[in-house]
């Protein structure tokens, strides 16, 4: 079978020699669900990045990255700016830092769907805007689509952003670390949207965190990062219990309340 | 001293050399300026610059340029150098026992210093000078007290900043006096960021100095004063410009060597926004702060 | 609206009394008795006495600033000893004359520190950020007073293309022509040191917002470059407004040595007038003006700081 994303012997490197990512390959079917958990610095982040097509100023990328068969290695800017936003969304870390904090919810969602084509003319697209925002479970959205970012809560904030993000119907959502900002029981739900999200509109989820919680609750696959390497890829069942590798024993030793 | 070493201090070495030698060359101006700054022979009056005997030429009274310029390096590096030092010393006085004090020492001290903000560089030098008879110590008098409130500023954000670091804390429950914390704990960590700060005045305070004497508050005639001589060649504009510009000139070029050399050592330790040269109202400096940090 | 702008404008309040103070300080502390100066020496005291009570000289000092800030706020400043006219109509029409070339020069500072600042902020390591970064120190370092007599003798004295001084040509028509004519070399003059500091602030305003995550986002929600500069400017805006208001008080203070010179009759020129006469009225009055403008605008830039970024309204 054919994966939704595939990458293959992927690897990043920076000015200065410093090689953030070596050698990755990964595979994530359509509507499945791949967590990229390690340390901070291991090269999670690069390599969801990278995928996106961002990998940063100066960054030296070698290896394959497909999305349902295409090569968006062999893309130019003009052709991944129609596939970012459209077949890949992006939910950054900080919801406070990535929203406009200069206007409201509405146009910045509205605007994505006018530059993707999702919908035509000002008014169909600011029509849409409120039902975006109830599939990312927002209460309330048309009082949210008319407030400021920092009018709103941290959960909400992540929530407009993950409607950001879904707005245009991608096949794949790329999520780094989304909940790190959050507090514990919104952190829960946030988790559980992805879940809505995968089992009732189809969407492939890319998750990186450094947090076993996380992982545990998103399930699917997960793939361990050290390094820049991959160092043990499997089911999150198998992954998280009965680890392999020597790191992610280590790893799952180290959390809190862990049995030992 | 090896060649990677001077390249990668090029930007402070360069202007920073440029600086010595500018005080040097007003220091040694006896030993090295070809004529008495003050004779002149009317029968040389306005050479144009290239003139046998003369490099620079002569202004209106057939005196000699390049003598008076190379004098004049005294009045008005004086009248730079000077306030920038007696604003470091002050200021950073004032800062600190703002930022230490109790809330009241502290309120006092921001609402004075935010009200001398309000004025525009030049007008309050203009308002000080004006009061006093012209000469080196208006000038000097008048851009002190220019310059204080914006030192004043930066040291109160630094004392402001280690105030409740834990170190100071630490001393204080260990019973150090405050003369004593003051002196040993609180200035070390004021004290570079501050004369950072005041090295990126020197070039704004030389062009200040100069201005006042242009404008007849600062160093009178016939002593030689860039400023001075910029108003004294006035006259010679629209028939001798290559005369009348020269001090325009040096003022120009002395102003970018200090202020080169500000910058440099501002890259070096990284300071933000202290690239504001004179500071301005409260809210909207650190509204500004807060940009560029 | 109402409530908004007295939020705005209360807390200026303190600082306008202080400036006020100060400006009347600089009366009060003239070195020399005034009576003695008026009457000569050897006046009878009975003659001083009466004088002094008419001048309000024999109230202690709070009184005699209430007294003077209450003439000032109905407008009277008392009277220019040189040009024996009220100060305030001596004032009045040179501030109009300030006001278009502070207005040029404003303009000049805008556009060219916006395009400085974003040279450098889109190439922050190539060329075009060293050009920018070695422009704007140039800029920030050059006094009027030398750019403006640089000028005059390249521009009128030498190539002869635009006119050495004055607003318009006595002998021509006048008309906006001949007015651009003579306020481009004054408004460069007044212009230089502003529009470096400006290029600086937008330059590292623009770059932080361009390298942060707000930048990265909109690059991942698929916007193309234009776009996402668009965004970007639009949040660096702000600073750029704040470094504006600061902007003024360079052009202000810069007037007083670019009038002189070019001979412009605004505020500067009165000022340097005023000085050299040793016209004590007309100085105070002139830094009074000037103060009080600068103040102003501050609050309006305040305000307009609001309008553009919703965290700032309260």
């Amino acid at each position: 079978m054919s994966a939704l994303l595939e990458v293959d012997g992927l690897s990043v490197g920076y000015p200065g020699g410093v090689r953030a990512v070596d050698g990755v390959s990964l595979a994530l079917p359509a509507g499945g669900a791949l967590v990229l958990l390690g340390e901070s610095g291991s090269g999670k982040t690069t390599v969801a990045r990278t995928v996106l097509g961002l990998p940063g100023r100066g960054a030296a990328v070698t290896g394959a990255v497909r999305l349902a068969g295409t090569d968006l290695r062999a893309l130019d800017e003009r052709a991944l700016c129609d596939v970012r936003g459209r077949r890949i969304g992006y939910v950054p870390q900080d919801p406070g830092a990535s929203l406009d904090p200069l206007r409201r919810i509405g146009p910045q969602i509205a605007e994505v769907l006018r530059r993707h084509g999702s919908a035509t003319g000002r008014r169909a697209a600011r029509a849409a805007v409120p039902g975006l925002l109830a599939t990312a479970g927002v209460p309330d959205p048309e009082r949210v689509a008319r407030a400021y970012p920092h009018e709103l809560s941290g959960g909400l904030r992540q929530r407009a952003a993950i409607a950001l993000a879904i707005c245009c119907g991608p096949e794949l959502l790329i999520a780094d670390e989304p909940t790190t900002a959050l507090d514990a029981l919104v952190r829960g739900r946030i988790l559980d949207l992805f879940g809505a999200l995968r089992a009732d509109c189809g969407i492939a989820l890319l998750l990186v965190t450094h947090d076993l919680a996380v992982a545990r609750r998103i399930g699917g696959t997960v793939a361990v990062m050290r390094a820049g390497r991959v160092v043990e890829l499997g089911p999150a069942e198998r992954v998280l219990h009965r680890p392999d590798h020597a790191f992610t024993a280590a790893l799952v030793a180290a959390e809190p309340g862990a049995r030992r | 001293m090896s060649t990677p070493w001077l390249r990668r201090n090029l930007g402070l070495a360069v202007p920073g050399t440029l600086a010595v030698l500018l005080v040097l060359l007003a220091l040694a101006a006896p030993l090295v300026a070809p004529y008495d700054p003050a004779a002149g022979r009317l029968a040389d009056r306005l050479l144009d610059p290239g003139s046998p005997g003369h490099p620079l030429g002569t202004d209106g009274q057939g005196r000699d340029l390049l003598s008076r310029l190379i004098w004049a390096g005294r009045a008005s590096l004086t009248g730079g150098l000077v306030p920038v030092t007696v604003a470091t010393v002050a200021g950073t006085l004032l800062g600190i026992t703002a930022g230490l004090g109790g809330r009241l020492t502290e309120q006092a001290l921001l609402r004075a210093l935010d009200v001398l903000y309000a004025f525009p560089g030049v007008l309050l030098a203009i308002a000080v000078a004006s009061l006093l008879t012209p000469g080196l110590g208006a000038t000097v008098l008048a851009l002190s007290v220019v310059l204080t409130p914006a030192v004043a500023r930066v040291a109160f954000t630094e004392a402001r900043r280690i105030r409740s670091s834990e170190y100071l804390e630490a001393a204080r429950v260990s019973g150090a006096g405050r003369g004593a914390l003051v002196l040993r704990q609180v200035a070390p960590v004021v004290a570079p960021v501050v004369l950072v700060y005041a090295s990126s005045l020197v070039g704004l305070a030389v062009v200040y100095a100069a201005g006042l004497s242009f404008l007849g508050l600062g160093v009178a005639p016939p002593t030689a004063e860039w400023g001075a001589m910029l108003d004294e060649l006035r006259p010679a504009l629209l028939t001798h410009p290559w005369v009348a510009v020269l001090p325009a000139l040096v003022i120009l070029a002395v102003s970018v060597v200090f202020n080169t050399l500000g910058e440099a050592l501002r890259t070096r330790v990284g300071d933000g926004a202290a690239h504001l040269p004179r500071a301005v109202p409260a809210a909207t400096r650190r509204a500004a702060e807060q940009v560029v940090r | 609206m109402t409530g908004f702008l007295l939020r705005r404008l209360l807390p200026a309040v303190p600082t306008l009394l202080g400036v006020t103070a100060v400006v009347f300080a600089t009366v009060a502390l003239v070195p020399g008795d005034p009576v003695a100066a008026f009457l000569g020496p050897g006046a009878p005291p009975e003659a001083r006495r009466e004088l002094a009570e008419r001048l309000g000289l024999d109230q202690p000092l709070p009184v005699r600033y209430a007294d003077w800030l209450g003439h000032a706020l109905t407008g009277d400043l008392g009277t220019s000893v040189s040009g024996q006219r009220p100060v305030v109509d001596l004032l009045l029409p040179a501030l109009g004359q300030t006001l278009v070339l502070t207005a040029a020069a404003f303009l000049l500072v805008l556009v060219g520190g916006v395009a400085l600042g974003a040279l450098g902020a889109l190439r922050p390591r190539g060329p075009g950020g060293r050009i920018s970064g070695a422009l704007s120190t140039l800029a920030v370092s050059a006094p009027q007073y030398s750019v403006a007599l640089l000028l005059i003798a390249v521009f009128a004295v030498g190539l002869r293309w635009l006119p050495a001084g004055g607003t318009h040509d006595v002998f021509g028509s006048g008309g906006p022509a001949d007015l651009a004519r003579h306020l481009v070399l004054p408004a460069v003059a007044a212009a230089l040191v502003p529009l470096g500091l400006t290029a600086r602030v937008f330059r590292a305003a623009l770059g932080t917002v361009l390298a942060g995550e707000l930048a990265d986002s909109l690059r991942a929600r698929g916007l193309r470059p234009a776009a996402v500069l668009r965004h970007c400017v639009h949040n660096a805006s702000p600073a750029l407004l704040t470094i504006g208001g600061l902007q003024l008080a360079y052009l202000l203070e810069g007037v007083v040595f670019v009038e002189t010179l070019f001979a412009w009759p605004g505020i500067g020129r009165l000022l340097y007038d005023a000085l050299t006469a040793r016209d004590l009225p007309l100085v105070q009055g002139g830094v009074l003006v000037v103060a009080v403008a600068f103040v102003g605008v501050n609050v309006l830039v305040d305000a307009a700081h609001a309008a553009i970024d919703p965290r700032v309204r309260i």
